[in-house]
């Protein structure tokens, strides 16, 4: 049973604390959770909320109906009480802090307090936060779940966190950022243990210099890494066309928010996607490859350290917000692909080049050049065969298929169950899996896209020629992600 | 890389007569001289921009890379994090530098990696064909500016030493000059900043130069004095010129972006880069 509950509160309450500490200890209970953060873009005060789902089994989104909310202050009452279902509970209680709110869910649960403690010790001001929550949790015997004990071996990780630990686990020696959201705590995580993985995590002063000096280093053999998201990456773009010329290995992070421009800074959507294959002049190699959650994230990390290193390629790992900063449960281990360190410094170009590594305006060895990287293009789609390029869910001889990439993953696999439909997540958008064709062809085509235009159905018709039906693509575009419920009522609409 | 000279076999296209034949016979000297000393050319990297000045990576046969306009200096920088043993060489133009990539320049002076920098100043956009950049006089004239520049230019030396550079140097395009530079800036620790005034036969030309130079070290000028640095670098501004001086204005050691970073350090000591780590 999914048991969802919304903790809300204005910036510097400590939200986010609080459904990190419940989630830890739900997660150790091996319960599956899931947590999505709904912040501004502002430092305090303001309103903020976190949506988290439990249940004994997998789950990774929300509804839209909720069981209890957790306010810290009246706002969230305001704002969220037409969410709460029959029956839901709203637990406040004015003056109080985030630890006397985490004893009282902890109770709500039926969630020993030696449990809470033992969160409480991983954080600062111990002594403190124990008497808050001690009273929080001794202040009602009320029950509103019992949460049972699983032997579920689970970590509760978000998207970021997938991407540096695939990042780490693939050997990265430097990762460089300018500091922009969502990508940013990429550049945290990898910070935070540069001493203990024995790599370098440096912030310079635009994303410009940001790709240049990864260029730079990436020459000399180290394996470099960059993030940011759409505007930093726009920034990034004439030297991303350089890596396509030169043959630099390159993985680059690119965590989308809604644009165009500043657009919505801490919201989610993935309208990027276009970007991702056609940014940079000129025509040249690249990799797009999308994870659907956290263990996808270190899975195609490391891939994306492969083909950058085995072609002398920038491979562009998409992902948008609600991935990067959403809390999964992952259960199992990712399975890593290895990487060797294939460049050593050399002599590179920007400009088209003869033997010597030298400019040439010579029409033959331009032809040669040309020939040489759209052959290796070839030789880069051949090679991604060998990968899952998709994943496949669902009713494999259902007339239906839903069509989807990347952070929407959570809520349609949530939303599957009952539904007769093919699901099928495009997990390589560069090279395009040309196999995708057999699985769509002739079927009832749903799109679920977290933008306005339909970046992936543009891909498909592109690619295989088959357009999908206007009435048949869910699009959302509001800055926030799909949930559960609701979307399994707009597939089942669209099912034959 | 085999270590018996520093040539590659592709023609220069620089016009007859252009001040960068000297750069380039002058920094392939010193080079030499630093291979017949023992080091390989394996111990370099070379960084060029794009102009005029930035063809110097295809008549010099080192590793490096010949990058985009404006960014020699992150460029630059992510080789020495790259590979923190490496002499690494930079090749900007004015434009390149001071108009395109200013913002890399004034960080790079604050980060203070260990890199040689040579700026060629021409006072143009030569390779477009003479349009005027942030050190061109009030008064020039060219297809894209008939009105004739109106702006004042920019003081390149008093910047870097704003920024806080380390080492701060200019020269003429004359051979002994520059080698001499060179050999300074390569005993310095830190980021050198060297801008060499290389006047463009055909865009730009030797405004009387010659009769204007004089040579700040011969005069007696005291290099650790920030002051007295400033106060020479007003000496030419760019637009009238009365007198040049040459040579370094201000040379002080601070410590090394890669002293900072304790992995860098380590790949220092033990003399290996990233590559070579084994994981
Ligand atoms: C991003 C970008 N903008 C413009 C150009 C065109 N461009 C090529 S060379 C050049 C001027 C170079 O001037 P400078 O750096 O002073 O070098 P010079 O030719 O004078 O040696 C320009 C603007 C370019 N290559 N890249
Ligand atoms: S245009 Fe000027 S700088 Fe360029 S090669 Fe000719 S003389 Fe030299
Ligand atoms: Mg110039």
């Amino acid at each position: 049973m999914r048991f969802s509950i919304l903790f809300g509160g204005k910036a510097g309450q400590g939200v986010n604390v609080l459904s990190n500490i419940l989630g830890n200890a739900l997660t150790k209970k091996g319960q599956y959770v899931f947590v999505s953060r709904d912040y501004q873009s502002l430092i305090r005060g303001g309103h903020n909320f976190n949506v988290l789902t439990f249940s004994d089994k997998p789950v990774a989104s929300n509804d839209s109906q909720i069981d209890m909310i957790i306010a810290l202050d009246e706002n969230t009452i305001n704002l969220h009480r037409s969410e709460l279902k029959k029956g839901g509970k709203i637990i406040e209680k004015e003056g109080k802090g985030n630890m006397y709110f985490a004893g009282r869910i902890f109770k709500l649960l039926c969630v020993e307090f030696s449990v809470l403690e033992e969160e409480l010790r991983e954080l600062k001001f111990f002594e403190e936060n124990i008497k808050d929550a001690k009273e929080g949790y001794n202040e009602t015997s009320e029950v509103a779940c019992k949460v049972s004990l699983n032997k579920n071996k689970l970590k509760f990780v978000n998207g970021n966190q997938g991407i540096s630990e695939g990042a780490v686990k693939s050997g990265v020696d430097i990762y460089y950022a300018y500091p922009m959201t969502p990508a940013t705590n990429v550049m945290g995580e990898l910070a935070e243990k540069q001493i203990e993985n024995n790599n370098i995590v440096i912030e310079l002063e635009s994303e410009v210099a940001v790709i240049n000096a990864a260029i730079g280093s990436a020459i000399t053999g180290a394996k470099t890494m960059i993030g940011t998201s759409g505007g930093g990456f726009d920034l990034m773009t004439e030297a991303l066309s350089l890596t396509g010329v030169a043959e630099v290995p390159l993985v680059i992070y690119l965590a989308s928010r809604p644009g165009p421009s500043t657009g919505v800074a801490t919201y989610t959507g993935q309208g990027d996607l276009d970007l991702a294959r056609h940014s940079g002049h000129g025509e040249f190699n690249r990799l797009v490859i999308a994870p659907g959650d956290p263990k996808e994230c270190e899975e195609l990390t490391s891939q994306a350290f492969y083909f950058s290193q085995k072609f002398g390629i920038p491979t562009i790992i998409l992902s948008d917000k609600h991935l990067a900063e959403g809390l999964y449960t992952m259960d199992k281990n990712s399975v890593i692909t290895p990487s060797k360190k294939m460049t050593s410094l050399k002599r590179y170009n920007s400009y088209e080049t003869d033997e010597f590594g030298c400019a040439t305006e010579d029409a033959e060895k331009i032809i040669k050049n040309v020939d040489a990287r759209m052959k290796m293009g070839k030789e880069i789609e051949k090679e991604a065969e060998k990968f899952s390029q998709f994943n496949v869910y669902g009713n494999r001889t259902s007339k239906n298929v839903v069509l989807f990439w990347g952070s929407t993953k959570g809520a349609i696999i949530d939303a599957m169950e009952n539904l007769d439909a093919k699901f099928v997540q495009v997990l390589y958008l560069e090279p395009f899996p040309m196999r995708i064709k057999k699985e769509i062809e002739g079927k009832n085509i749903i799109l679920v896209e977290n933008n306005a235009t339909g970046q992936l159905g543009k891909l498909v018709a592109e690619k295989t020629g088959i357009f999908i039906d206007d009435k048949n693509k869910i699009l959302r575009y509001d800055g926030r992600p799909f949930l559960a419920d609701e979307l399994r009522e707009e597939l089942g609409g669209r099912l034959k | 890389m085999t270590n018996e000279n520093i040539n590659t076999p592709t023609i220069p296209t620089w016009c007859p007569g252009c001040y960068n034949f000297i750069i380039l016979a002058a920094i392939k000297n010193v080079i030499n001289e630093e291979l017949k000393k023992g080091k390989t050319k394996n111990d370099f990297a070379l960084v060029s921009g794009i102009g005029c000045h930035g063809k110097i990576f295809d008549y010099i046969n080192l590793n490096g890379i010949n990058t985009l306009h404006g960014r020699v200096l992150p460029t630059c920088m992510g080789i020495r994090v790259g590979n923190p043993n490496l002499t690494v060489l930079g090749f900007s133009g004015d434009g390149d530098c001071y108009a395109e990539g200013m913002e890399h320049l004034i960080h790079t002076a604050r980060y203070n990696p260990d890199v040689k920098y040579f700026v060629h100043n021409n006072q143009v956009f030569a390779l477009t064909a003479g349009q005027p950049t942030p050190t061109t006089e009030i008064g020039y004239k060219d297809k894209t500016t008939p009105l004739g520049v109106k702006l004042y230019p920019m003081n390149p030396i008093k910047l870097m030493l704003a920024a806080g550079c380390g080492f701060v140097a200019r020269v003429f395009a004359e051979k002994e000059q520059i080698e001499w530079v060179f050999k300074e800036a390569l005993k310095h620790k830190g980021f050198t900043f060297v801008e060499i005034i290389q006047p463009s036969v055909i865009f730009h030309q030797d405004k009387n130069y010659m009769q204007k130079f004089y040579s700040l070290q011969k005069e007696g000028h005291d290099k650790t004095n920030f002051d007295a640095a400033w106060k020479k670098a007003d000496e030419f501004d760019y637009n009238v010129v009365k007198k040049i001086p040459t040579g370094i204005f201000y040379q002080k050691e601070k410590p090394m972006f890669e002293d900072l970073w304790p992995q860098l350090v380590e790949l220092k000591k033990k003399k290996m880069s990233w590559r070579d780590l084994k994981r």
